[in-house]
């Protein structure tokens, strides 16, 4: 029964629902002030989703039927899965087992292969270089964003993530391990492709990239997995370098802190183009959080 | 269901930006051809918002023309009634007075200003920069109010009329106009700071799209465009009307060419404009506003040149002696910049195709036209306006 309850109702399904959407009005909300505009109001991501929810989706010419309609769940629910290893809420997380660090992180990439898949399973010309985007993307951001999750798990000797967030509470990796920090948090950026990582949906360009034939249900659900996304993302790395997420109070607060810098991001850049991106990811990213990786590993295995 | 087309070997994957398409404003039709994210070719095609207007002309008379044309553009609708003006007025060979000649130019310049901070913002966000183009439209509308205080429009002020001008400037208007430029010009330095030092932006802009001075010489490029190229041309300065020989503005150059250029000579020219606008506020001539105008203009034609905020404005018109131009030619500054966009296409990234559009400031229905290289229906040089009007229905049908 518990378990069904942690299915459904919490902490996934409605409620991580709900503060997906709940998130994702915070970060609009605060990009919108920071540019000088009104923003949404709260339900706003609520009322889009009901809206999508009840409109006709429009399957078009030249898609693989199936594919096209299932895409959208299995990305849900890869996002949804994802949850339940995660200390949402500042609470254990509902499931747990050695090993789970790395599935957790599978599961949300893939959100990111199913929006690749489904630009890729249309004829739409934006839709296609979309999906190429979005897996170049991927290939990018992915490697050094694995990377910076693992070092805290070396440090904690575990790969499971209650284990790494017991030993996370008492020590601020942030101070310890700052390039792991940035790299988990910009990785997320680009993961859930907010700006400047936007070029897989760069409207000026693509239109909607991947997504642009994607109208009503599926749409909604997409957008559904992103804002979950997000909220496992932020948990995750909140729970690993600042401190820990041991309570509500702390959970609220501290993933909140990092939107607002989420949102600061998003505000002050400019778009990459993909080949910059690319770049930046593996010149940069990746050299940075290896230099330290190798540093942890011989401060646990030779020194310590 | 269709199955899709595979491209035949060197093929060609071919990406459509417009008629309708979120870097457009307005409708354009643009093909690229793409080999993965590298632009190999580049077509384009206008007249998508073709409007008749230089055929609307020859049923109106001379003044209701003024405000037919006025309308051609809703960006630098004052510089096309001035250009009109200018040309009739030569006909006529009446001038208008010193102080309209002033409020005139006064006018153009605070458009100007609103073109440009209007550009800014649309360039910004062609790049994915949405912060400067949210606060540099928030500061446009500074500019805004004082057109609308000025001459009670926000756009299409008629602040033009044949003979003069129909609004006057009094003190307190001159300071509104004095205290909303300081702000601006406080603005205006923070945006030239973040378009030169901004390294995420630079990236974008920095020895993209670059046309050299010989290209942009060839091309017959106008405007801040083929300032940002070292072309020294500029009509207020190469031919002064209105009131630019009393004020004359400084030809502000770059010799880059590239887009970051392009945003610094714009970004720069409004630095000018301010003193400009200072320098007529500060010495307006006395004087009335208008001189009359004949209902009839005796015959004959002019040329007449202003320089729009895109760069040159220029019109053709012809009287035949009656009360109506028998024909008005309007080439706006789009239509040779165009040109530009094609050839620096080519060898760039997709993703910088939508700001090397917007570099040249693109005004699609202000040049739309309509040009018949071969008639099917065999009609003859001269098309009526019911031809043109069935000719229309048939060709969106």
């Amino acid at each position: 029964m518990s378990a069904v309850f942690a299915l459904v109702i919490f902490p996934g399904g409605v409620f991580i629902l709900l503060a997906g959407m709940l998130y994702e009005w915070v970060d609009r909300k605060l990009v919108a002030r920071f540019q000088n505009r009104v923003g949404p109001r709260w339900f706003q991501p609520l009322a889009d989703t009901v809206k999508l929810l009840a409109k006709e989706e429009v399957v078009p010419d030249g898609v693989n039927a199936q594919l096209f309609v299932v895409l959208p769940v299995i990305a849900l629910a890869g996002a949804l899965t994802a949850v339940l290893y995660v200390p949402v809420f500042g609470l254990a997380p509902s499931f747990s087992f050695s090993g789970d660090l790395i599935v957790t992180i599978y599961l949300l990439s893939l959100l990111t292969l199913c929006m690749g898949l489904a630009g890729a399973n249309t004829l739409n010309r934006f839709s296609l270089l979309g999906a190429t985007r979005t897996l170049t993307q991927l290939f990018s951001y992915e490697a050094p964003f694995l990377l910076a999750l693992l070092g805290p798990a070396i440090l904690a000797g575990s790969w499971r993530i209650s284990t790494i967030a017991d030993y996370a509470a008492g020590h601020w990796l942030i101070l310890t391990q700052p390039i792991g920090f940035a790299v988990a948090l910009i990785g997320l950026m680009g993961k859930l492709e907010l700006p400047p990582f936007d070029a897989p949906e760069a409207e000026t360009e693509i239109v909607a990239g991947a997504l642009t034939e994607y109208s009503g249900r599926g749409l909604a659900l997409f957008h559904l997995g992103k804002g979950v996304e997000l909220v496992v993302g932020l948990t995750l790395v909140a729970a690993f370098y600042l401190g820990g997420v041991t309570n509500p109070l702390w959970f609220v607060v501290k993933t909140l802190a990092l939107l607002v810098g989420l949102a600061g991001v998003q505000t002050l850049l400019t778009r990459l183009r993909i080949d910059q991106t690319v770049g930046l990811w593996w010149r940069y990213g990746a050299l940075l959080v290896l230099v330290q990786f190798l540093a942890l590993i011989l401060w646990e295995g030779v020194i310590a | 269901m269709q199955v899709p087309i595979m491209p035949a070997k060197g093929e060609k994957f071919i990406i459509p930006i417009g008629p309708q398409h979120p870097a457009l404003k307005e409708p354009g039709h643009f093909e690229f051809s793409v080999d993965g994210e590298v632009v190999t070719g580049a077509s384009l095609r206008l007249g998508y918002v073709h409007r008749g207007i230089e055929k609307g002309t020859e049923g109106r008379n001379w003044v209701q023309t003024l405000y037919l044309l006025e309308r051609i553009c809703g960006i630098c609708s004052h510089v096309h009634a001035t250009a009109y003006c200018l040309g009739v007025e030569r006909l006529a060979g009446v001038e208008a007075p010193p102080r309209a000649q002033a409020i005139r130019s006064l006018v153009a310049e605070l458009e100007r200003i609103h073109s440009h901070m209007l550009w800014l913002g649309v360039a910004a966000h062609e790049a994915g920069f949405d912060m400067l183009f949210m606060h540099s439209w928030r500061d446009r509308e500074i500019v805004m109010n004082l057109l609308e205080g000025l001459t009670g429009n926000r756009v299409n002020y008629s602040a033009n009329v044949l003979g003069g001008v129909k609004c006057d400037i009094d003190a307190r208007q001159t300071d509104a106009i004095l205290a909303g430029l300081e702000h601006l010009e406080d603005r205006t330095r923070h945006y030239l700071n973040v378009v030169t030092s901004d390294v995420m932006f630079l990236r974008r802009t920095r020895g993209i799209g670059v046309m050299t001075k010989d290209v942009a010489e060839k091309l017959g490029v106008v405007g801040p465009t083929a300032r940002a190229s070292g072309v020294a041309r500029d009509v207020r300065l190469n031919a002064p009307y209105a009131a630019y020989d009393r004020y004359p503005v400084e030809l502000i150059t770059a010799t880059a060419g590239d887009l970051e250029a392009r945003f610094i000579v714009r970004v720069q020219e409004l630095f000018e404009t301010y003193r400009v606008i200072r320098a007529i506020l500060a010495d307006l001539p006395e004087g009335g506003l208008t001189v009359r105008m004949p209902r009839r203009i005796k015959e004959g034609e002019t040329i007449s040149r202003v320089e729009a905020p895109r760069g040159e404005l220029f019109y053709f018109i012809k009287s035949n002696g009656s009360d109506t131009a028998e024909r008005v030619k309007v080439r706006t500054p789009t239509l040779p910049n165009m040109a530009s966009v094609l050839t620096l296409a080519v060898g760039h990234q997709l993703a910088d195709m939508p700001m090397i559009l917007a570099g040249i400031d693109p005004c699609f229905s202000c040049n739309d036209r309509m040009i018949v290289v071969r008639d099917p229906a065999g009609r003859g040089a001269h098309w009526t306006w019911d031809d043109l009007r069935e000719y229309g229905i048939e060709y969106y049908r």
